[in-house]
């Protein structure tokens, strides 16, 4: 017998299918084996965490991971160390010449076992959760994420108040600026922390008493490397809450912090992008009928509230393709507040004139695309978009991270049966070919472009962004350079515990496009089919609004949601920077919470000594009636030179009791409620979730697809979910 | 090696990016289980030794040295911690000298209809040697040749060809009549 037959008998061996519960068991105890690895190397060789960032980051393929190289040059980087700490009396100084209020030796206890050994991990996160007042950060903490790309936790400022721990993460900074002669000063960067009270520093120069609270001064590096370990250890506990056994919180998103309230007199102006994605409402609602709260960084409020649709008057014709309407009721959680409606509606449309779309769908087919909520349901939702193309429409698609390729070529609509059958084809697994994912599907939609028509690719994943670039930065700047030649970008999320959702957000803003999540078969109807217009055909790009409120009348204000969109003043006007669009039928919707002049809610007291505005000429007429200036700027699709739209908001755009604003304005308030609850933010004061309801229900005219009354039942979910302890 | 389509996903995981990692238990999975099913063909001890495998590999992912390519010394681990497997649950050696008096076909016996069943002849390589099932399992069951072979189980070319040797010794001990009937 020879060996092929032989194999070929060994090959008859049917092999079952591996279990997904065993493969996901896999994968979670490999993750938690490679983090403690990581873990390890960090603490076992601070000494060579300069090494790990330079053979990591800088040599794909080149020098690496040669141990007797990294072992030599080590070396010499450890007498360095010694030499610079040794020479630094500043760090001595500041190591031994504090001293700490009681209140905090408890928390002292744990902190001492940092750096913990991997075992001890539970004391180190321990410590990060008994740090529950919200620690204040001054403004010089800067958000977004830090050199490395990874999401820098911006609540995340648990000092290190240790001996050891300031000499260690000390050392840590030395080496990155590897390796000086001499100790360079150190930046200083604050920190104020509630609880802790220092009353003595040592070798100060000036002798200043210290403002009680200032704890101590670490240096950027420092705070980097702190954030990150502890970020790292978050993770470690499985990125964010562990409501029930079963999910594992893989998912990603970017950390926000809720708007705080602004003065009228010290900062009148406005400024943000709009934004029509909706993929945080159908995340929200997919956490909330699987029996858990979302995270709470998963609550993106505007998205939420931009989810419905809403009854604003429509504009006439593309030629000022939205029109904004506003509205001014009492505050349904705060008597002494007013909420500021405002409302946006794009230009729909008309099919007959719908340009042609030419699209093409990049898919993700990696193994973890195989169940139910993924590929299958994509697969579905593209057979229903299919059906709703117009014969000269195109569609083509690609795969990646599984299979890699072409698998339809660009073909008319009217060959449906031609997609349908390569739709059918679509499956997860298969060994990968390295993806040229993103580059192909653009070269396929590059080659048939049409500038007359709308050219886009619609990426659809569960998370792996494994497309062939795999830099962010660089797959970042691809996208916008193709939008820039007027291929556009959707991204579709699927799935739940390898949801990359801040990247999928900054991609689809550069991309011109909008990003969605689709939990089940109605969200992939109501993204590709009803709204798919929306989805589709951009009316109106790098929208900005910008509101100046008046002082005579509004002594505070706070935007609620929004905070990833934040725009500067100046922004307002710069064509180079690039805001959010608006699709054909999208409306845009944004609340403010105003203090009314002289309320006796207002939160932040007034200057004592600060110029009074209201003694100085106002320049607009009759500025005791407006309450504020609302400007919108936008760019017809074509153009690249923006527009303006402003409107005056005053009383004749107010209603003085809740039940007589429109329905509208009463149920998005109720959906900012709701918003706010799932965050905890502390504005909301004693409103309670069954106050949402009675809010919602009570505005509830038209519903045709139902999506209003499944709110209420994420509502009554959510009240359940917490009455339950989850928060 | 020059060539080693993992390789960006591993430097990327080396240099600590999870989701790279992941990728790389993703794009690997069904392989390895493919591998330790036909090894113990019981679905949940292939589970297991797959999962095991890439815990190890969560571990060692750090020490590997590039010298052969990334799916090679993922087999080899595959191989190691199978092995491992078998020794735990080991059928004594009496057990494997029944098995072949039990197995062995008399030259009568054999006819078209009654050729040696796929699932004999894994229980009958079970029997072997764990050096020699580890080769013919890669080289019969896996399709690589003696030098793939060789790099996975780290030993040179002829070796894998004399175990492979060895190992058709024995079968055709166990399945006498079978494999002199010249089929």
């Amino acid at each position: 017998m020879e060996n092929e037959e032989l194999r070929r008998i060994l090959d008859r061996l049917p092999v079952p299918e591996p279990g997904k519960d065993a493969k996901d068991k896999a994968i979670q105890a490999a993750m938690a084996e490679f983090r403690l690895q990581a873990q390890k190397e960090k603490e076992q060789s601070k000494g060579f965490a300069w090494l790990d960032r330079l053979i990591s980051k800088k040599t794909i393929g080149g020098f690496f991971m040669n141990r007797t190289i990294a072992i030599s040059t080590a070396t010499i980087a450890v007498a360095v160390i010694a030499f610079a700490v040794i020479f630094s009396p500043t760090i001595i100084s500041r190591i031994t010449g504090y001293k700490y209020a009681s209140v905090r030796k408890e928390e002292m206890k744990s902190v001492n076992t940092y750096p913990a050994k991997p075992s001890e991990e539970t004391s180190v996160t321990q410590m990060e959760q008994e740090k529950v007042q919200p620690v204040q950060v001054t403004k010089k903490e800067a958000s977004g994420t830090d050199a490395s790309g990874t999401p820098k936790a911006a609540q995340i400022t648990t000092p290190i108040v240790t001996a050891e721990g300031i000499a260690e993460t000390q050392k840590i900074e030395r080496i990155e600026i590897a390796p000086p002669a001499e100790p360079t000063p150190i930046e200083k960067k604050e920190f104020i922390l509630d609880e802790i009270a220092v009353t003595k520093l040592k070798g100060e120069e000036n002798n200043q008493k210290l403002p009680l609270r200032k704890a101590y001064e670490m240096a950027p590096a420092q705070v980097a490397a702190v954030d990150n370990l502890l970020v790292s250890l978050k993770r470690h506990e499985g990125g964010g809450p562990m409501i029930s056994p079963e999910y594992v919180g893989r998912d990603r998103f970017e950390d926000i912090k809720p708007n705080t309230v602004k003065l009228v007199s010290e900062e009148p102006v406005s400024t943000f992008s709009i934004d029509v994605d909706t993929a945080s409402y159908a995340f929200v609602r997919r956490a909330l009928n699987s029996g858990n709260l979302p995270q709470k960084d998963a609550v993106r409020i505007e998205e939420m509230v931009n989810y419905f649709d809403y009854d604003y008057p429509l504009p006439k014709d593309r030629s000022e393709p939205f029109k904004p309407t506003v509205a001014v009721f009492p505050t349904p959680w705060n008597t002494g507040t007013k909420l500021l409606h405002i409302g946006i509606k794009g230009y729909d449309i008309v099919p007959e004139k719908k340009p042609k779309a030419n699209l093409t769908f990049l898919i993700d087919v990696s193994g973890s695309m195989a169940s139910q909520d993924k590929l299958p349901l994509l697969k579905n939702s593209i057979r229903m978009l299919v059906e709703t193309l117009n014969p000269d429409d195109t569609v083509a698609i690609a795969v990646y991270a599984g299979a890699a390729g072409t698998v339809l070529e660009r073909t008319k609509a009217s060959e449906k049966s031609k997609i349908l059958a390569a739709i059918d084809q679509l499956h997860a697994g298969g060994s990968t070919a390295g993806g040229e994912g993103i580059r192909l599907a653009y070269s396929l939609a590059e080659a048939d472009m049409d500038t007359q028509g709308v050219n886009r690719v619609i990426l659809a994943t569960d998370g792996d962004f494994n497309v062939g670039i795999t830099n962010p930065d660089v797959l970042q700047d691809f996208i916008e350079r193709k939008r820039k030649s007027g291929i556009y970008l959707s991204v579709l999320g699927f799935g739940q515990g390898n949801y990359n959702d801040a990247l999928m957000q900054k991609l689809a803003q550069n991309g011109n496009g909008n990003a969605a999540y689709i939990d089940n078969l109605n969200e992939a109807r109501k993204v590709l089919v009803d709204e798919a217009y929306g989805t589709l055909f951009t009316i109106a790009k790098d929208v900005k609004i910008q509101i100046e409120f008046n002082p005579a009348m509004i002594s505070e204000y706070r935007l609620i949601g929004y905070e990833t969109r934040l725009l500067n003043r100046e922004d307002f006007k710069n064509d180079m920077v690039d805001a959010g669009d608006i699709g054909s039928g999208h409306s845009v919707t944004a609340i403010y919470e105003i203090t009314p002049k002289g309320s006796d809610a207002q939160l932040i007291d007034d200057l004592r000594y600060g110029i009074n505005k209201d003694s100085g000429s106002v320049k607009t007429a009759g500025d005791r009636s407006e309450y504020a200036f609302l400007k919108i700027r936008y760019k017809l699709p074509e153009e690249s030179t923006s527009r303006e739209i402003s409107k005056a908001i005053d009383k004749g755009n107010e209603y003085k009791k809740i039940s007589d604003a429109p329905a509208d304005s009463r149920f998005a308030a109720a959906v900012v409620a709701f918003g706010q609850l799932l965050r905890g933010d502390s504005f909301i004061n004693q409103f309670t979730y069954d106050d949402v309801i009675n809010l919602a229900r009570g505005s509830i005219k038209d519903d045709p697809f139902g999506y209003r009354t499944e709110f209420l039942n994420l509502v009554r979910l959510a009240k359940t979910a917490s009455a339950m302890g989850d928060r | 090696m020059t060539n080693d389509p993992d390789m960006e996903l591993v430097d990327l995981a080396i240099g600590g990016d999870e989701r790279s990692f992941e990728s790389l238990i993703e794009r690997h999975y069904m392989s390895i289980y493919q591998l330790s099913f036909r090894w113990c063909r019981v679905k949940e001890d292939a589970e297991e030794i797959t999962q095991e495998v890439f815990i190890k590999l969560g571990r060692k992912l750090n020490t590997f040295n590039r010298r052969s390519s990334f799916k090679t010394w993922l087999y080899r681990i595959t191989i190691n911690t199978a092995k491992d497997y078998s020794r735990k649950n080991a059928t004594s050696r009496f057990y494997e000298a029944a098995f072949a008096e039990e197995h062995s076909r008399e030259k009568s016996d054999l006819t078209a209809s009654n050729p040696i069943g796929v699932k004999e002849l894994y229980e009958a390589i079970d029997t072997l040697p764990a050096r020699q099932k580890a080769a013919l399992m890669l080289v019969a069951a896996e399709g690589m040749n003696h030098k793939e072979a060789a790099a996975v189980l780290k030993c040179s070319e002829t070796t894998v060809s004399w175990r492979i040797h060895q190992a058709r010794k024995t079968l055709k001990k166990i399945f006498s009549g079978w494999f002199e009937n010249g089929k």
